[in-house]
């Protein structure tokens, strides 16, 4: 009886444990090499997320953008400070900077980001308005039954084509009726097999 | 004159005693053997001791570890293995609440003209069999070589391949792979191994 209750209590501990931030990582900041501000480069600036993430629109790996990008304003723009360093170290060695992973997918899922944003599924959907964040966090688990919950159902997420890329972006109020339209005039299909991802 | 206090570090610890180790009891080696043969020995033993089952056996263990040589395990029962695992199913539960490991995004300083990381190349070329050339599409990720397909512009391929080009790929990853054709454990030619 004993052995029952212990494992019933881990196995519920457990749970809630892997619910929990410290384990999804949600909204947790990881340091990075340069503490780069999205909210300062997209909402201040106004940069398009394709800017530097070039790969969205043809790749499975929306990618991260190589120094010279960075270079194309820091030669010019804070280009003798502290914080903008190691670009320039570089860029001056050859040695890429290597960033943290803040969205790191479990290596058995296929993921691709070229079939969602071309499909009407914007940036914010996922990643949140990064617009708002000074240092990269996620705001969504990436788990499993996250995912499912748009892949069952995509109309309640799904946004115009020319939308994709609005941080900003706030859903209509006829969103009941927009979404359905949109999943068809997309051909968006409910892929809820398992080797929909997983193969 | 009687002290206790020591005096060097000698008197500390007695060397003798350091001498004076636990004698391993000696084991009648014919008997066990004789005992062995007759099947009546334990399944499994740890020291040719353990197998013997003497008296002097369980008196070591008594005096090298003292209340151990009762839980010496004869087997495993069935309620003391429903115990362990129950509790290593418990704990199978915990084990899995940690975190992903750490991950870098290692972007390039300059990025090659035409790549797009996630996506592959495909580049043209050709390999040689006995002389004829069969062209190739070989995909590559981030200038890596992953699989070799016949390219159907090719006169010789029309996009087929046999099972050499498809092996080429191996060449480059599989450092234990042939490099040459071999005879009995010799280097030998494509010519002796087609005349052959």
């Amino acid at each position: 009886m004993a052995v029952v209750t212990l494992a019933a209590s881990t196995l519920g501990v457990a749970y809630m444990a892997d619910r929990g931030s410290w384990t999804t990582s949600v909204r947790d900041a990881p340091e990075q090499p340069i503490p780069f501000s999205h909210k300062h480069h997209v909402k201040d600036d106004g940069i398009d997320c394709r800017y530097c993430h070039g790969g969205v629109e043809t790749s499975r790996f929306a990618g991260l953008p190589p120094t010279e990008t960075c270079m194309t304003c820091h030669s010019q723009i804070w280009n003798n400070v502290a914080m903008t360093q190691p670009i320039r170290d570089s860029w001056t060695s050859g040695k890429s900077i290597e960033w943290t992973r803040v969205h790191d997918l479990p290596d058995f899922v296929f993921f691709n980001h070229s079939i969602h944003v071309n499909k009407g599924i914007g940036c914010s959907t996922c990643h949140g308005q990064v617009n708002e964040m000074p240092l990269m966090y996620k705001v969504n688990t990436l788990f499993m039954n996250w995912c499912l919950e748009c892949h069952r159902d995509p109309a309640q997420f799904i946004r115009p084509r020319s939308e994709v890329f609005n941080i900003d972006y706030k859903y209509p109020p006829n969103q009941a009726e927009l979404g359905p339209q949109l999943v068809k005039e997309y051909h968006v299909q409910s892929l809820t097999d398992c080797v929909t991802c997983h193969r | 004159m009687k002290d206790d206090t020591p005096t060097s570090m000698s008197a500390l610890v007695p060397l003798e005693s350091l001498l004076d180790k636990p004698v391993r009891p000696r084991v009648n080696i014919e008997a066990l053997r004789d005992k062995l043969a007759a099947g009546r020995g334990p399944a499994f033993w740890r020291t040719l001791e353990e197998a013997a089952e003497t008296e002097e056996m369980t008196e070591y263990i008594e005096q090298e570890f003292p209340g151990l040589s009762g839980q010496i395990p004869q087997g495993v029962d069935r309620r003391s293995l429903l115990k362990v695992m129950a509790a290593s199913l418990a704990m199978a539960g915990a084990a899995a609440c940690t975190k992903q490991p750490k991950e870098l995004i290692v972007p390039y300083v300059r990025q090659p003209e035409n790549i797009i990381p996630g996506t592959a190349l495909f580049y043209a070329t050709a390999m040689t069999t006995g002389g004829y050339a069969r062209g190739l599409l070989v995909e590559s990720h981030l200038n890596r070589p992953t699989k070799a397909e016949g390219n159907p512009d090719h006169p010789a391929s029309l996009g087929a391949t046999t099972i050499f080009e498809q092996a080429s790929i191996l060449n480059l990853y599989d450092p234990d792979r042939s490099q040459t054709v071999m005879q009995t454990g010799r280097m030998s030619t494509w010519g002796n191994f087609t005349a052959s």
